[in-house]
């Protein structure tokens, strides 16, 4: 069964990417017996044979994920996408505090333990990547605005 | 033999400057920590740390040492998990815990961690110097290679892919297609005609290859630990102070010989890696060994040394088709082989002649690095094996954070961090319904490559297919291509039907 809804979402977004392939590429003007669309088409060909082929024969019956497995990695996905929204508002240091303290906490550590963790990952992490090896890493937009008004703040008081 | 030896000395005079030597070192360790992590195998080890090492802005060559240190370093990490929790960190690890686990039961951890490590030099070391060898000399003939000979390469490495990895050869067909097919999503380089990209800006450019690999891999394992939560702390036995002994070498040194060679082979067939290799290596040991093959299983280290040596030659022999044809023989191979595209190195037969410097670098940093990983792994085993017992609610985390920091270090833009999710979820579904993931990221790097060989060989020919038969290079890879599909589905139903004759 979850093989079929499988391949059934798959066979989906394959007819549409053969669709795309047989009507809307064009190259406006070639010199190349194959253009960018040949490639494309010859892909979702045999895509779509392959997933006949599952939908005929699945082999995955089911998951075998229970319904509290479910909600937890639904958590994660979600915990993971708001510290992707987060990450240049709040800055890589917040943001991984937040992140790393909630996760921690949500996978079974103690409260004060997943505190902990947070802060020495956010801010050891800004440490070791950020100061040492010098990678790009967000500061955080209202750090940026604190550090603009300061600096206006102490250019006006000059 | 000349060229052999001039390459060789141009490349030891790179990996032997201090800050290279340092590089190789800091790669190796690196790499054996995160190998040793409780279930994040070699693979996901790599495309963890890859964005990150490619962000230090380090040239090619050097980030090219740090990289192949942590993929030499996180295949010797695995076997520390295998042997102390009985958890493989990937399939070419399993049959490390057939032997190894039972030793470290028997209380002879440390004897099995060293003799592991040195198996694995063993082994790594010969696949090196094979390769040294035969690198150059598959490299010229590949030099005479036209297009359509590479589309009948690239085929032969899809069959045997098709066929050895993996649960259903239909699967593992279609995650190489599903690869193929988001290597088309972006500008077509020929013609600058946008293809798949719905107007979207970030996609114009193609999606990164960085983005997949860690989306695919780094995330999706990610999940797959929560999934599989463990609470609490994983049971380790305790690393005591038993070494490895003479007598032990002794029986065991034509065992690693043979597997070295065995393991180095089957890396070079594109498609299998060091899963392959350990299962066959253990499976004929066990045969040559007689009567005693019944203490295979028990803790014999013969047992214990045959995957070892094999599958760290395998991963040797993988690099050879990468560096010289520029096809990956692995999953591993294939993350590396995208690493060397990021820096506009295209690997290939002319990699040898024209870079020497990073082929010959490459080849020579191996070596070190081997020796690196005996002096590392043999007295700093404890601290490797305390990796083992970070609880998972830290590690998971962590790892999210290692690859966020990875990804968004490359350009800064948010719109690759939810890319890298997305992609996670779908690798994680994926998995679950049995697809490997390696045939996905071996179809997204060579994506490129097979659709401008097509095209290339029908511009010569001006459109004619027959061109992709006309020579007897290709007729062999089809050939070749045919029967590895067909030999094993035949093998398998003949063993099948003798049982049922003889009831």
């Amino acid at each position: 069964m979850a093989d079929r809804i499988f391949a059934g979402v798959l066979f989906l977004l394959t007819l549409a990417y053969g669709v795309i392939a047989f009507t809307s590429i064009k190259a406006p003007f070639q010199y190349d017996p194959l253009g960018p669309e040949s490639w494309p088409r010859l892909l979702s060909i045999v895509a779509l044979a392959c997933i006949v082929y599952i939908l005929w024969r699945p082999d995955v019956d089911s998951l075998h994920v229970t319904r509290p497995t479910w909600i937890r990695l639904a958590l994660m996905v979600g915990l993971l996408m708001v510290y992707a929204e987060l990450y240049e508002p709040l800055g890589f240091v917040l943001s991984t505090i937040l992140f790393a303290a909630i996760t921690a906490r949500m996978l079974g550590a103690g409260i004060l333990h997943s505190i902990i963790f947070g802060i020495a990952t956010g801010v050891g992490g800004y440490l070791l990547c950020a100061v040492l090896l010098e990678l790009n890493l967000p500061v955080g937009e209202w750090i940026e605005h604190l550090i603009y008004d300061t600096a206006q703040t102490t250019q006006e008081a000059n | 033999m000349d060229t052999i030896m001039t390459g060789l000395g141009t490349g030891f005079a790179v990996a032997l400057q201090p800050f290279n030597l340092m590089l190789v070192l800091a790669g190796c360790f690196l790499g054996t920590l995160i190998g040793a992590l409780p279930g994040l195998g070699p693979i996901n080890g790599v495309a963890i740390l890859l964005p990150i090492a490619y962000g230090l802005g380090f040239p090619p060559e050097l980030a090219l040492i740090l990289l192949a240190g942590i993929y030499y370093g996180a295949e010797y990490g695995g076997r520390i998990s295998s042997i102390l929790l009985n958890v493989p960190g990937d399939a070419g690890a399993v049959m490390t815990t057939l032997d190894g686990n039972p030793m470290a039961r028997n209380g002879e951890a440390g004897r099995a961690l060293s003799l592991s490590a040195v198996a694995s030099f063993i082994g790594g070391t010969i696949a090196v110097i094979l390769m040294t060898l035969f690198g150059p000399l598959l490299a010229k003939f590949a030099v005479t290679f036209s297009p359509a000979n590479y589309v009948a390469l690239m085929v032969f490495a899809f069959a045997s892919l098709a066929s050895l990895v993996g649960k259903s050869t239909v699967k593992t067909l279609l995650g190489a297609l599903i690869g193929l097919m988001l290597a088309t999503i972006g500008v077509d380089a020929n013609t600058g005609v946008a293809r798949y990209s719905f107007g979207i800006p970030d996609l114009l450019a193609g999606i990164d290859f960085l983005i997949v690999v860690v989306g695919l891999f780094g995330m999706a394992e990610l999940l797959s630990l929560v999934e599989e939560q463990v609470s609490g702390r994983l049971k380790t036995l305790p690393v005591d102070n038993s070494f490895v002994r003479m007598a032990d070498l002794a029986k065991t040194k034509w065992t690693i010989l043979r597997c070295s060679i065995m393991g180095f082979i089957i890396g070079v067939l594109p498609g299998t890696g060091a899963s392959v290799a350990s299962a066959v290596a253990y499976g004929t040991e066990k045969r040559l060994a007689g009567p005693d093959g019944k203490l295979f299983g028990t803790g014999d280290v013969r047992g214990l040394a045959a995957p070892e040596a094999a599958n760290n030659a395998a991963a040797g022999g993988a690099m050879v088709p990468m560096l010289t044809l520029g096809i990956p023989g692995s999953g591993t191979t294939a993350i590396l082989l995208g690493a060397l595209l990021m820096f506009n190195i295209q690997p290939g037969p002319l990699l040898f002649t024209q870079q020497p410097e990073i082929a010959w670098g490459l080849v020579a940093s191996m070596y070190v690095g081997n020796v690196a990983l005996l002096l590392i792994n043999l007295p700093l085993v404890g601290l490797f094996a305390r990796m083992l017992t970070i609880p998972q609610h830290y590690l998971t985390p962590l790892i999210a954070v290692l690859a966020f920091v990875g990804i968004y270090t490359i350009v800064g833009n948010p719109f690759d961090l939810f890319l890298i999710t997305g992609l996670g979820v779908f690798g994680w579904f994926l998995r679950k319904l049995e697809f490997s993931l390696a045939p996905v990221i071996l179809g997204f790097v060579l994506g490129g490559l097979f659709e401008g060989n097509l095209r290339r060989a029908l511009s010569i020919s001006g459109g004619d297919w027959a061109i992709l038969t006309d020579d007897w290079k290709s007729l062999l890879l089809y050939g070749l291509a045919i029967a590895v599909v067909v030999l094993p589905i035949w093998m398998g139903r003949r063993s099948k039907k003798e049982p049922a004759g003889d009831a």
